[in-house]
């Protein structure tokens, strides 16, 4: 497999796992608001900062309203996270490997463009946006069984399975960060029902509330969540699953031992992890640890796979023979 | 808007599909038949889902002028093109000689030049050819093959024979359309299929994968087959990944190669480096090594040319093959055949003038308003003049040029290109045509079952590339109706 066509692989189910889970993300957080109490409010802002963005939106908006902040994020080309730059990303990337994969997956993919191109360019109400986000990611879940379904396990395969767990890790590890998006009156009854609420619809955002009912129970706490979304090895969307699925791939990828040494470093950070503690403090500042074990794994990705060589110098042809 | 036969008006050109007097050809009858019977309605609904159907898959092409807006969706014209498959057999080997000939023509021009020494072809001619590469004298390639994949396009004039308008022998395309088409076809009219007995074109992949491994330096192994593209803004970009992918073979830009100390050619993967036996590309030579040719190319692969000397990598086309793709010396073309084959030219070139020679010359200033006036080397459809079509500014500024550089220049009488019922806004309309079959040669001959039918679909326009508002057909040869 070319390092040029392993890296755009990498980077194209990373961008489209991006514009899934934003979109799940937008359709959660709209749900959550029509359910919050008198007196507690939902600062639209966070969204964009734990999306790492707040600094470019503020470039480009006076003001984090519902309006701006959705714009942004789902439609606004100047953003390179927004939906419809990461559906233009991933075609364009798909464009350059067409031959590595099942051919009707570009047709499926150029069909997203198309559906996003077309849906996204007016103005987007509630209602509208609920569906047509929706749309968006049962069209990807196409393109993901459609490639589980028929692609061999290949190399090729494999740099997607990577790009779409890190891409996840990511995702998931933002979204717990959202906590702090909701100021509650304090200590009152209402503060502790609706509490419940705001961990419940994190879980919905990673659509992880099915999954976690029959596994961990009912109620949404604060400390079961965090453990759940951090730690549990069943769910595909934790970090730890993701991070898992990482190494098994590195595993029959040739010479990966520095990239798999980065990866466990990453997963050592959830092992002293305990959500009764973190619900109270440290979890922003976990959160930022695991976001820095994550470039790294990228980093040390790059440089092993991805990076051209420098084929003239003596110590990579030597590693040829 | 009429899809009804009987409307259809043909000129004083030869119609693939319809009579002088408004009937359809033999073969043609069950098509036309067809359409009545399937009503506008059906049509249009049919139509629009092919459309949907080229948008969805991007069936592309890019134009160099529409900045930002990289490809286009692929103009197809439903209603195909229908030739007699006996007719076509005699084509066929028309093409299988010609690149024969062409093939013995350029090994002899890099080595010994008895054609020149024979005086069957000008020394003049050679001095003066742009496609000439003095990096290539003393080369000879597997086989004494050069041009491994050919595309001949070839009109049919008002008489109803076929003519050979040019020789493509650089990097030819438009053979996924060909391929395209066909799958569009079959999703659009099924039905035809059954009551046709259509030659398949689906093996052209097979065909052409076979013809490059027969050109590994390492016969023992399965060859490692690399397709080597400019990248996705090329206009043909498209096509490269689709004949990647067809044949398994890998699509590769010229940073992904490096040739080695060891003249061998390998691209970098997540492996390590893995060395490539067979390279089908489709840059210029111009680009393909900066050590040789163009220094500025950041395309190409330093070294690619030593690894092809030494003989450790197949290059398809080889480098040099351009010379013999040259309007001028297009006109020897039968010559060639009488000389390497001893053999008449089974198929016609259409009469041409060449300015070099004082006499052509002269009538070719002297006809300006009547002929179509060609640069030796420019492919696409650029740079020429239709005489018929022109301004007299126009002739003027091209009687300079051609007293300036007589060489580079040469005349052919404008050609009634054949027409086709095309379905345009109005209904079934005539638009000219021509045919480009594709043709490979390595250690044997084969040609594609038709070719590509590219359709000028501006009324009365006889420009059929993509670049410039063509747009292409379905190509039938057909075994006689059941």
């Amino acid at each position: 497999m070319l390092s040029r066509v392993a890296e755009n692989l990498y980077w194209m189910t990373r961008y489209m796992e991006r514009a899934e889970d934003t979109a799940r993300l937008i359709n959660a957080v709209t749900l959550m608001t029509l359910d919050m109490p008198g007196g507690a409010s939902f600062g639209w802002e966070p969204l964009v900062r734990i999306a790492g963005l707040d600094q470019l939106f503020f470039e480009h908006y006076p003001e984090a309203d519902e309006t701006a902040v959705m714009r942004f994020l789902i439609q606004d080309e100047r953003n390179p996270s927004s939906i419809m730059t990461c559906i233009t990303q991933a075609r364009e990337n798909t464009r350059t490997f067409r031959e590595v994969l099942p051919w009707e997956s570009w047709e499926w993919v150029n069909e997203l463009y198309l559906y996003a191109k077309r849906e996204l360019s007016g103005e987007l109400d509630r209602s509208r946006r609920y569906e047509v986000l929706q749309a968006i990611i049962r069209h990807r879940q196409g393109i993901v069984g459609l490639l589980s379904g028929t692609m061999s396990r290949d190399a090729a395969f494999q740099f997607l399975r990577i790009g779409r767990n890190i891409e996840r890790a990511d995702m998931t590890s933002r979204i717990l960060d959202i906590s702090h998006a909701v100021i509650l009156p304090a200590d009152t009854p209402v503060g502790e029902q609706y509490g419940d609420l705001l961990w419940m619809n994190i879980l919905k955002a990673l659509s992880a509330y099915q999954m976690y009912r029959r596994h961990i129970g009912v109620h949404a706490k604060s400390a079961q969540v965090i453990d759940f979304l951090l730690k549990d090895a069943l769910f595909p969307r934790t970090v730890l699953h993701c991070l898992t699925e990482i190494e098994e791939v590195l595993k029959v990828l040739p010479r990966s031992m520095p990239v798999l040494d980065t990866v466990r470093a990453t997963r050592a950070m959830l092992g002293t992890a305990d959500g009764a503690v973190l619900a109270k403090a440290g979890l922003h500042e976990l959160i930022d640890r695991i976001q820095i074990g994550l470039d790294s794994i990228n980093a040390a990705l790059r440089e092993r796979y991805f990076r051209l060589p420098d084929i003239r110098s003596p110590s990579f042809e030597s590693a040829e023979s | 808007m009429t899809i009804a036969c009987e409307d259809y008006r043909v000129d004083n050109t030869f119609d693939e599909l319809m009579t002088s007097d408004g009937q359809p050809r033999p073969l043609a009858r069950g098509l036309c038949d067809f359409i009545s019977e399937l009503g506008e309605q059906e049509l249009s609904k049919r139509v629009a889902a092919v459309n949907a159907a080229i948008m969805a898959s991007g069936i592309t092409f890019t134009v160099y002028t529409e900045a930002g807006n990289i490809d286009r969706a692929w103009p197809f014209d439903v209603i195909p093109r229908i030739i007699d498959g006996r007719e076509w057999a005699r084509v066929e080997s028309g093409l299988k000689q010609r690149l024969a000939a062409l093939n013995l023509f350029i090994s002899d021009i890099y080595n010994e030049q008895n054609i020149v020494r024979d005086g069957v072809f000008p020394f003049e001619v050679l001095q003066d050819s742009k496609n000439f590469r003095s990096a290539c004298i003393g080369a000879m390639p597997r086989f004494g093959v050069w041009a491994h994949i050919c595309g001949t396009d070839l009109v049919r004039h008002s008489d109803g024979e076929f003519y050979v308008l040019e020789d493509n022998l650089r990097v030819p395309s438009g053979v996924s359309y060909m391929l395209e088409n066909r799958q569009l076809m079959k999703r659009l009219f099924p039905e035809v299929f059954g009551s046709y007995r259509i030659q398949p074109v689906d093996d052209y992949t097979a065909q052409l994968y076979d013809t490059l491994a027969a050109l590994s330096p390492r016969p023992e192994q399965r060859p490692i087959i690399a397709v080597l593209t400019p990248g996705i803004f090329n206009s043909a970009y498209f096509e490269h990944s689709y004949l990647a992918q067809q044949m398994g073979a890998e699509l590769v830009e010229g940073a992904d190669l490096t040739v080695l100390a060891d003249d061998c050619v390998y691209m970098k993967t997540i492996d390590g480096l893995q060395r490539v036996d067979v390279i089908y590309r489709r840059i210029d030579d111009d680009f393909i090594d900066p050590e040789v040719f163009r220094p500025d190319s950041c395309l190409g692969v330093p070294g690619l040319m030593r690894a092809w000397r030494a003989g450790n990598v197949g290059l398809a086309n080889a480098p040099g093959s351009g010379v013999a793709d040259d309007k001028v010396v297009y006109a020897f073309v039968p010559q060639m055949i009488e000389y390497y084959l001893g053999e008449e030219a089974i198929l016609p070139n259409v009469p041409s003038y060449l300015c070099m020679y004082d006499k052509d010359r002269d009538y070719v200033l002297a006809n300006l308003d009547k002929l179509v006036v060609k640069p030796a080397n420019e492919s696409g459809g650029y740079g020429m003049l239709i005489g018929p079509q022109s301004t007299s500014a126009e002739r003027a500024k091209f009687a300079e040029l051609i007293r300036a550089n007589p060489r580079n220049y040469m005349a052919q009488p404008t050609l009634s290109l054949s027409t086709a019922p095309t379905l345009c806004e109005e209904g079934l309309a005539p638009r000219h045509l021509d045919l480009r079959p594709f043709v490979l040669q390595s250690s044997q001959l084969y040609v594609t079952a038709g070719g590509l039918t590219r359709v000028a679909l501006r009324k009365g326009s006889l420009v059929v590339n993509s670049s410039q508002g063509g747009g292409s057909k379905d190509t039938w040869i057909v075994q006689g109706v059941q």
